[in-house]
């Protein structure tokens, strides 16, 4: 099942499991370096880096309620499945990375477990019995259709130029070519601004925050939740932010393949890849949040449609004819 | 201070109720949460649903009308909470006190942890009201 080019099945289990408090300790620190630099651009001190590690903490000390109009198990049981399928996906490239392996099919695997975490916290907002829930809801479905079609358009543009659904042989492209996929084929560069453009809609930062919208729905699907719920949603909104910034930074812009394939480098690698992926955070989640406004549900659409959808097929067309 | 009262002091996340204040508190308290003043350099959010609250900034006497609703989202409030009164009119009910349309002041209906007085008070009070609460709470 492995298709690994190093590294034994043993070691492979091994990097796995320790990926996940590596995926919890990374994605709650960059949230805390995401909101640090969102205070310096507003010229305000800010929370200190570790501040989304207290509200952690805190929000598990608390009381859980479930309200008496909600679905209690639904309700209830969504947080953890959130948590877990994109704290997974992450694992999922930590370990290829790190290891070396993948199996056939893992980006297909860690595309869905993204959307699937999404999806998730709506339907428990959805389940609680309130009516902003419910808006929340139905705003996250719409931007769900309007970002998840460029996203996948992209995804295919990947596959068609690798020959392969595999994690890993994407990066094994990028070696063997001795460049960044995004700087070495047309196809691929187009593909990559239509990857970042959907970003910050699969993050529900704030011009396509329409579904949470704090001001306008009060966090619309997580209005109801408090307290431990609240934590794993949290935590899951986190690492599937990682699990994008890094997903992209490694599939189109692998930067250690421009200093070759070295046996020692992977841990190297990973570690640039990861700062490279905070880089990507920076950009696609901290920059939009802080400089422009909320965009309605409407608009959203339209950008996504209008603009990153047709990058993405003409990303699947150049990618298709060989470019 | 363990790690549990360490988190709690420094993640204070706010919902702020008005039970009939005339919105001059409720203008200060935006301006601590500005820029300027920048709660957040504590750990204070400003929340829209009281489901995400640990601190509850109450302004105003409370009004009759207001009394059943002040209630509610208090109830609503996950423990542990803190009740902050801000204002003269939350901490003592000061003009309107035994007014026939009045119920308060806050610490007639709900435990008030901290007074933060003034006609508004200052933002910078409003920070430390918050933080005291906090401290003597959990700290």
């Amino acid at each position: 099942m492995f298709c690994g080019v190093k590294g034994e099945t043993m070691d492979v289990i091994t990097a796995f499991l320790l990926t996940f408090p590596i995926v919890f300790v990374i994605s709650l620190l960059f949230d805390g370096i995401d909101r640090k630099i969102h205070a310096r651009m507003q010229r305000r001190v800010g929370p200190p880096i570790i501040q989304p590690f207290y509200d952690f903490i805190k929000l598990l000390n608390k009381e859980r309620i479930v309200p008496a109009m909600a679905s209690s198990q639904i309700f209830t049981v969504l947080p953890t499945l959130a948590a877990a399928s994109s704290i997974l996906s992450s694992a999922i490239l930590f370990t290829s990375v790190m290891s070396g392996t993948s199996f056939g099919g893992d980006l297909v695997v860690v595309f869905y477990l993204l959307a699937m975490s999404s999806v998730l916290v709506t339907i428990g907002g959805s389940s609680s019995g309130n009516p902003y829930g419910a808006i929340g809801f139905s705003r996250k479905m719409t931007m769900l259709i309007a970002y998840e079609v460029p996203l996948l358009l992209s995804f295919l543009s990947v596959f068609l130029k690798i020959n392969s659904t595999s994690y890993y042989n994407a990066i094994l492209t990028q070696v063997k070519v001795g460049s960044m996929l995004a700087l070495a084929f047309p196809s691929m560069a187009v593909s990559a601004v239509a990857f970042l453009l959907c970003i910050p809609a699969a993050a529900d930062a704030v011009p396509f925050d329409v579904s949470e919208a704090k001001t306008e729905i009060i966090y619309g699907p997580l209005v109801e939740y408090s307290g431990p719920y609240l934590a794993l949603f949290k935590l899951a909104k986190a690492s599937s932010n990682l699990s994008l910034t890094f997903l992209a930074c490694t599939l189109f812009f692998y930067l250690p393949a421009l200093f070759g394939d070295g046996d020692s480098l992977w841990l190297g690698a990973f570690i640039v890849c990861l700062l490279l992926a905070l880089i990507l955070w920076f950009l696609t989640i901290t920059v939009p949040r802080t400089v422009f406004a909320r965009m309605k549900v409407g608009q959203a659409f339209k950008f996504y449609w209008i603009v990153a959808l047709p990058l993405s097929v003409i990303a699947v067309v150049l990618s298709a004819l060989g470019l | 201070m363990g790690i549990v009262a360490r988190s709690r002091v420094k993640s204070p996340w706010i919902f702020h109720l008005n039970t009939g204040s005339c919105a001059g508190c409720d203008i200060e308290i935006v301006a601590a949460l500005t820029p300027r003043y920048d709660a957040e350099r504590l750990g204070c959010v400003l929340v829209g649903s009281p489901r995400h609250a640990d601190v509850l900034l109450v302004t105003g006497p409370v009004t009759r009308q207001m009394l059943p609703r002040f209630i509610r989202v208090y109830e609503q409030v996950p423990e542990p909470k803190v009740v902050v009164a801000v204002g003269t009119c939350a901490s003592s009910g000061s003009p309107f006190l035994g007014g026939q349309m009045v119920e308060g002041p806050v610490d007639k209906i709900v435990p008030v942890d901290v007074y933060v007085v003034g006609c508004p008070p200052r933002p910078e009070a409003i920070v430390k009201g918050i933080v005291t609460a906090v401290k003597k709470r959990f700290g």
